[in-house]
């Protein structure tokens, strides 16, 4: 395999996981700016996000885009219950939140063990065969997985910046006593924003699921990315988070052709320790009041 | 303050410390009486080995309170242990240092390696120390995956030579039960005189309101790096112990997870309070083996209960007691 081969190949591989991790980031940062909560059980819903695309595609054979929809459907709803039920009454301590989305973690992803066991399923591609640009070759898979996370953030975006309720969070975000001033019912955000957050990371889990494979377990390494990620762009910050993923993706990807996997995870770390002593509120963050 | 006042409140103060001194004795005395019998009384190894891990788990969550103290809140507490653990078990390993004598080294070291990185870490606060001890954290388990040659990788270390104190071995899970309990108990006693010192009193200072300390003159960055320094040292010796105990270490034994457990230790139990770090070690460690019965439900139930307790008794359990008054009284 030549050079411009493997940089290329690194490329579009950097690019899934980057985007894979800006999708993670983005719902993990925005709880964070909203709610002040730190979501330990949000690669939990990347898995659950894994497992309803694997049950709805692989074993009922629905096309992909309703597995999609039902996937968003369903683990935002989920995710609204929860805030609604377990983090809301938590939520006024910072750490008791934290440990409170902990539990939620355990509980979920046991009740998943419990039910499907530990041993990963693989799940058949959505799309399938090779395309060639000249010398190199890439999966059509691969670039599926790019362009629907690129349309889902596209999609997050345009309802961030245009829609009443996009504009309301984000005014919640900056200022929540601004924000209940204005006549925003932050209570009624709280839960939406939080469905909202764990339907992107189930996105994530679905798109990913056909790359990876399907186990209990498929939500930690993305949960533990999210949380660097979140780290390197800023804390509450939504272009932060796709910056930064993207960004993670590509050290990730061509510090692992370049000295191997192990040395490409020690890379990033450094990195954002490095960037955090300079600038503690990282790339795109802003410092808070 | 005027002067009145402090000769108004300093004899009943001392004589209620000296009362305070004497229960505690009897409460110390009490705990050795009953320590000494527990070994004997539990039905098996498995029940004296929970009894030991227990333990541990109280010196790292009191080693994490000294910490939380002084409002900081690390998310790399399994690291310093693991530096610990690694560092005695190589220190006896590959030179031949006796095991007791390591574990000390090991403390010391792993204090050290705290107070240079407190250095430079700890002028971050709130989330962003969090974050970046989270940080600090995987770069541990990265680094013990990869330096190969001195720390054998993700395969870990084996057969750790058991403490020994002049001929004793305390191997034995029995045995270790006593080291583990003198040990704890010092830890405990230390975190308590530290929490009634000047120290404790700049610590409490600088948790509840940090500008205002600093604007009363108290050097707040010293306070915070003196106590990132004793807590992490004393989980460097903790962890050491787990090495010589279970006598297997690998990159495993220590990660983010249990980070996360030591604090849930301290919310569960109770953070307002020393001893609530020590409650929570002595409610959470034990538990799921009770909870073995319910085979394959055990961590949902322990999920679960670790919900309730934050959403029933948001001061954790030490809390209990007061709650129950209220309630009692509330009729």
């Amino acid at each position: 395999m030549d050079l411009l081969t493997l940089l290329v190949q690194s490329g579009v591989n950097g690019l899934v996981i980057g985007t894979m991790y800006a999708l993670m980031a983005i719902g993990f940062t925005l709880v964070f700016g909203i709610m002040r909560v730190v979501n330990f059980a949000h690669g939990e819903f990347y898995m659950i996000g894994s497992f309803v695309a694997f049950i709805t595609y692989a074993q009922w054979h629905l096309p992909f885009a309703m597995t999609l929809l039902i996937t968003i459907a369903v683990v935002g709803i989920a995710g609204a219950l929860i805030e609604w039920l377990l983090i809301r009454p938590l939520r006024a301590d910072e750490l008791t939140g934290m440990i409170a989305t902990l539990g939620i973690s355990v509980v979920l992803q046991n009740s998943a063990l419990m039910y499907f066991g530990a041993s990963p399923r693989p799940m058949p591609d959505v799309v399938s065969g090779l395309v060639r640009f000249g010398p190199v070759v890439f999966s059509w898979s691969r670039i599926f997985v790019i362009v629907a996370a690129a349309l889902v953030i596209g999609a997050f975006w345009l309802f961030m910046q245009k829609s009443r309720t996009g504009r309301a969070m984000r005014a919640v975000a900056q200022d929540r006593e601004a924000a209940l001033i204005q006549g925003i019912d932050v209570e009624r955000i709280f839960p939406f924003a939080f469905g909202m957050s764990v339907a992107l990371a189930a996105v994530a889990g679905a798109l990913m699921a056909p790359v990876f494979s399907v186990s209990p377990f498929v939500g930690i390494t993305p949960m533990l990315k999210a949380f660097i990620v979140v780290i390197l762009g800023g804390l509450g910050s939504i272009p932060g988070a796709v910056l930064g993923g993207l960004l993670l993706g590509m050290i990730e990807s061509f510090g692992a052709t370049l000295f191997g996997a192990l040395v490409a995870d020690m890379l990033q770390l450094a990195l954002v320790i490095a960037i955090l002593l300079v600038r503690p509120t990282g790339l795109m963050g802003r410092k808070e009041a | 303050m005027n002067t009145v006042d402090t000769h108004m409140t300093q004899p009943t103060a001392a004589s209620a410390s000296q009362r305070g001194f004497w229960t505690r004795i009897v409460l110390v005395t009490l705990a050795c009486a009953v320590a000494y019998a527990t070994p004997g009384l539990l039905p098996n190894l498995f029940y004296v080995h929970i009894a030991n891990l227990t333990l541990v788990s109280g010196i790292f969550a009191l080693s994490l309170w000294i910490i939380y103290c002084v409002g900081q809140l690390s998310l790399g507490h399994a690291a310093f242990a693991g530096l610990g653990a690694y560092a005695s078990a190589l220190l006896s390993l590959r030179l031949g240092v006796p095991p007791f004598v390591s574990l000390l080294i090991a403390g010391i070291g792993t204090a050290t390696v705290a107070a240079l990185l407190g250095a430079v870490i700890l002028r971050l606060r709130g989330v962003y120390f969090v974050l970046v001890t989270f940080l600090f954290g995987q770069m541990f388990t990265l680094m013990v995956l990869n330096w190969q040659s001195l720390t054998n990788g993700a395969n870990g270390l084996i057969s750790i030579p058991p403490i020994t104190i002049l001929g004793l071995s305390f191997g034995p899970r029995p045995v270790f039960f006593y080291f583990a309990f003198v040990v704890f108990l010092l830890v405990l006693l230390f975190t308590w005189a530290l929490s009634r010192s000047t120290f404790g009193r700049a610590f409490d200072s600088i948790e509840q309101n940090i500008d205002l300390a600093e604007s009363c003159g108290i050097d707040t960055s010293k306070y915070q790096i003196i106590a990132f320094t004793i807590g992490s040292g004393i989980a460097g010796v903790g962890g050491a112990m787990i090495a010589h105990y279970i006598r297997y270490i690998s990159p495993d034994t220590f990660t983010f997870h249990n980070s996360v457990a030591y604090i849930t230790m301290l919310v569960v139990g109770g953070r307002s309070l020393f001893w609530g770090a020590v409650v929570g070690a002595a409610f959470l460690t034990p538990l799921p083996e009770f909870l073995r019965d319910f085979a394959g439900l055990q961590h949902i139930i322990y999920g679960a209960i670790m919900i309730l307790v934050l959403r029933l008794l948001p001061g954790g359990l030490i809390s209990l007691p007061a709650t129950l008054r209220r309630i009692g009284g509330g009729k």
